[in-house]
C-alpha cells in the first residue's frame, strides 16, 4: 500500500521512520512512518493540531525528534544542522508566510539564491566579476519565477504592500530559488482566492514537470489536494490515522470522524 | 502616469549625481576652507566609519553590540604603537584592522549563541575590561596619560598643510570603506545579515547559519572599527583609555540610531551628529552641553524614529497627506496606510 506511487528510482525522495518528538508532556508526533516517491506530490491532511506543522519543523531540521529517523534521498539527517538541509536538496514554505516586509518581493525571492551564489565576504564586498554574474543571473531567474507565478508586476513592490494571498506565491518563488529536489508547502493555499488556488495548482503542475521536484504539501483545501497529489497521508493527534489516494482519503469513516465530518464536507470537490 | 515616469527617471539619476556632487565637495572643502573646519569634517569622516562598523552588526544584522569603542581604542593603540616604532604606513594600517577584527571574532565566536540582554551584556565586557587594561599596560598604551603621537605629516612632494593632508588620508580610506561596505550589505551576505536579523527559522531553511553569519557581523565590525581607531589617531594624533571607555560605546549607538541605522548614510549623518552636537551646544550654552544633547536626541526619536536619514521620506509622506486632504476626498479610495495596497487582480486599488 506505500510502494510504488510512480516510477522511481528506488529510493524514496522522503523517508520518515517512526519519528516522535515531544514537548514537555506532550507527544505531538507519535511514530509517524511513510515515504515518498521521487517527482510525486504527497498530500499531508488532517486537523488543525493534528502535528502536521511540527511534522514538517523536523523533517527540516527546525524541531528534532527524540526518536526516529528522517532519509531524504537515501540519506539520514538526524545529525544534520537545518542551515545545512538546503545543500541537501530541501526547501519550505511556511505556514504564516515569513517575508521581509520592508524589502521588495525581488529581493524576497533572491534570498533563496543564498545555498547556490558562490563567494564570501571578500569576493562580494570586492564585486568580483563573478558574484556579479550570478547575482544577475539570480535576478534573471527570479523575475522568470515571478513571471510564472503572475507576481512579475510586484517585483520592486515592498512585500508589506501585497495581500496575504500574494504572499504565498512569493515565499513559493522564494523556495524554487534553490533549485530543491524536494519541497515542502505548509497550507500553500489558506486564505487564497478562487483563482489563486486555481492559478496555484497550475504552477505546482508545471514546476513539478518541469523542475522534477517531490512536494510535500499541507493542506485543508481538499479540492486542491485531489486536483495535485498523488498519495496522501491523513495525521491525528500527532499519529498517522491512514495513507492513501485523495479519494480514498475522503470515505475513510476514520478521517470523516476526525475531521468532525467538517472540513470534508465543505470543500468537496467540485 | 508620465509624471510618475519622470520622477523615475529622474530617481534613477539622482543618485549617482548627488553621490558625484559630494565627491567633488570632499575633494574642494579642505582648500577653501579653515584647519578647523578641517579638523571637524575629518573627525566626522573617523566617526562615520566607527559608525559603519557599528551598523553592521547592529543595523544590518540585528545583534546588539555595546563594545565598538573598544575596537576603535585597540585601533588607536596599534596605530600609535606602529607609529612609534617606525612600521610602515600600511603594515600599521593592516594591523590596526587585524587585531581588533581577531578579537573581535574570537568574543564572537563564544558569544554570537546569546541573544538580547545576554549577547548586550558581554559586548559591554570588552570596554569595561579594556579601559583598566589600557591604564595597566602604561609601557605601550601610555597609561592613564594617553598617548600622544606626532605622525602622517604631509610628505614633502605635496603642497598642503597638516590638516588638509590628513583630512585627503582620512577621507580617502573611509571612501574606500564605505564603498566595500555598501558593496557587501546589498548581495548575499546583506541578505543573509537581514534575514538572520528579521526571521532565523527563514535564515535556516535558507541554507544561512545564524550563528556563522552573526561571528561574521561581529568579526567585521570591529575590523571596521579597528580601521577607525586607526584614523582617529591620525586625527586626533593622541589616544587614552577614554576611547575605548563604555561610555564612548554608548554615543555611538546613540548616534547610529540618530543617523539611522541600517543604512550606509545613516551612518555618516550620525557621525555629523556626533561631532557637531557637542559643539553646537557647548557654543549655545557650554555648562549644559549634556543636556542640550539629550534633548535632541528625543527629539529625533520622537519626530524621526527611522533617524535623520529618513526626513526626506517623512517629509514627503507629510506633504502627500496635507496635498491628499486639500484634494477631493468624496471619492478618494480613503488613507489605506496599514493595509493592503495592492490586490491578486489588479496593480493599484
Ligand atoms: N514549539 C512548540 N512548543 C510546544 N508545543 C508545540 C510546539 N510546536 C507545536 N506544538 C504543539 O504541537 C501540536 C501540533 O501543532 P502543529 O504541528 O502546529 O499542528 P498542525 O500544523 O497540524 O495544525 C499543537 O498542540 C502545538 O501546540
Ligand atoms: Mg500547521
Amino acid at each position: 500500500m506505500t510502494d510504488d506511487a510512480s516510477p522511481g528510482t528506488g529510493v524514496p525522495a522522503l523517508q520518515v521512520v517512526d519519528v516522535t518528538l515531544r514537548f514537555g508532556g506532550i507527544r505531538v508526533l507519535d511514530g509517524v512512518s511513510f515515504e515518498v516517491a521521487p517527482r510525486t506530490v504527497f498530500g499531508l491532511v488532517g486537523p488543525n493540531g493534528a502535528g502536521k506543522t511540527s511534522l514538517f519543523n523536523c523533517i527540516s531540521g527546525h524541531y528534532h525528534p527524540g526518536s526516529g529517523s528522517i532519509l531524504v534521498d537515501g540519506v539520514e539527517t538526524r545529525s544534520t544542522p537545518a542551515w545545512r538541509m538546503a545543500r541537501l536538496g530541501l526547501a519550505r514554505t511556511f505556514q504564516h508566510p515569513a517575508l521581509q516586509l520592508g524589502e521588495t518581493v525581488l529581493e524576497n525571492v533572491l534570498l533563496g539564491a543564498h545555498s547556490l551564489l558562490p563567494g564570501g565576504p571578500v569576493s562580494w564586498s570586492l564585486r568580483l566579476p563573478r558574484t556579479r554574474t550570478a547575482e544577475r543571473a539570480a535576478r534573471a531567474e527570479a523575475l522568470e519565477l515571478l513571471e510564472r507565478t503572475g507576481l512579475r508586476w510586484a517585483a520592486d513592490t515592498r512585500a508589506g504592500e501585497l495581500s496575504h494571498g500574494l504572499h504565498k506565491g512569493v515565499e513559493l518563488c522564494r523556495a524554487l530559488m534553490s533549485h530543491p529536489r524536494l519541497l515542502l508547502l505548509d497550507e500553500p493555499a489558506a486564505g487564497l482566492s478562487h483563482g489563486e488556488v486555481d492559478r496555484f495548482v497550475e504552477t505546482v503542475a508545471t514546476v513539478r514537470a518541469d523542475l522534477g521536484l517531490t512536494i510535500v504539501v499541507v493542506e485543508h483545501h481538499m479540492g486542491l489536494i485531489s486536483a495535485i497529489t498523488d498519495r496522501v497521508m491523513v495525521l491525528d493527534h500527532g499519529a498517522k490515522l491512514m495513507e492513501g489516494t485523495a479519494a480514498q482519503a475522503q470515505v475513510d469513516p476514520r478521517v470523516v470522524e476526525a475531521y468532525l465530518g467538517r472540513e470534508v464536507a465543505e470543500d468537496e470537490p467540485a | 502616469m508620465a509624471g510618475a515616469l519622470v520622477r523615475l527617471r529622474a530617481a534613477r539619476w539622482s543618485r549617482p549625481a548627488l553621490a558625484l556632487v559630494v565627491a567633488v565637495l570632499l575633494v574642494l572643502l579642505p582648500l577653501v576652507s579653515s584647519p578647523y573646519v578641517n579638523y571637524q569634517v575629518t573627525t566626522m569622516a573617523v566617526f562615520a566609519v566607527a559608525l559603519l562598523g557599528l551598523n553592521v552588526v547592529m543595523g544590518y544584522a540585528g545583534q546588539v553590540s555595546l563594545g565598538q569603542s573598544a575596537f576603535i581604542g585597540i585601533g588607536a593603540y596599534v596605530a600609535g604603537y606602529g607609529t612609534t616604532h617606525g612600521w610602515p604606513l600600511l603594515l600599521t594600517f593592516l594591523l590596526c584592522c587585524l587585531l581588533p577584527g581577531v578579537v573581535g571574532m574570537l568574543v564572537a565566536l563564544a558569544a554570537a549563541r546569546l541573544r538580547g540582554l545576554a549577547l548586550a551584556m558581554v559586548t559591554i565586557a570588552l570596554p569595561i575590561v579594556g579601559t583598566p587594561v589600557a591604564k595597566r599596560l602604561s609601557d605601550v598604551t601610555g597609561g592613564s596619560q594617553g598617548l600622544t603621537v606626532s605622525w602622517l605629516d604631509p610628505p614633502s612632494w605635496v603642497a598642503l598643510a597638516d590638516d588638509q593632508w590628513r583630512y585627503y588620508v582620512v577621507v580617502a580610506i573611509a571612501a574606500v570603506v564605505f564603498l566595500l561596505t555598501r558593496n557587501l550589505v546589498r548581495g548575499r551576505v546583506g541578505r543573509s545579515f537581514a534575514i538572520v536579523r528579521d526571521n532565523e527559522a527563514v535564515a535556516l531553511s535558507m541554507g544561512i547559519s545564524p550563528y556563522r553569519t552573526k561571528v561574521l557581523a561581529f568579526t567585521l565590525a570591529s575590523t571596521i572599527g579597528g580601521a577607525s581607531g586607526f584614523l582617529y589617531l591620525a586625527v586626533v594624533q593622541y589616544t587614552s583609555p577614554e576611547t575605548l571607555s563604555f561610555g564612548t560605546s554608548i554615543n555611538l549607538v546613540v548616534a547610529m540610531v540618530i543617523g539611522g541605522s541600517g543604512s550606509i548614510a545613516g551612518a555618516v549623518l550620525g557621525a555629523v551628529y556626533y561631532v557637531l552636537v557637542p559643539v553646537l551646544a557647548g557654543q549655545l550654552d557650554a555648562s549644559r552641553t549634556a543636556l542640550l544633547s539629550g534633548a535632541f536626541l528625543l527629539l529625533v526619536l520622537f519626530v524621526l524614529p527611522g533617524g535623520l536619514v529618513s526626513l526626506p521620506r517623512r517629509v514627503q509622506q507629510l506633504l502627500t497627506r496635507r496635498r491628499r486632504r486639500s484634494a477631493t476626498p468624496s471619492d478618494d479610495p480613503g488613507d489605506r496606510t496599514g493595509t493592503p495596497v495592492l490586490t491578486s487582480d489588479g496593480r493599484t486599488p
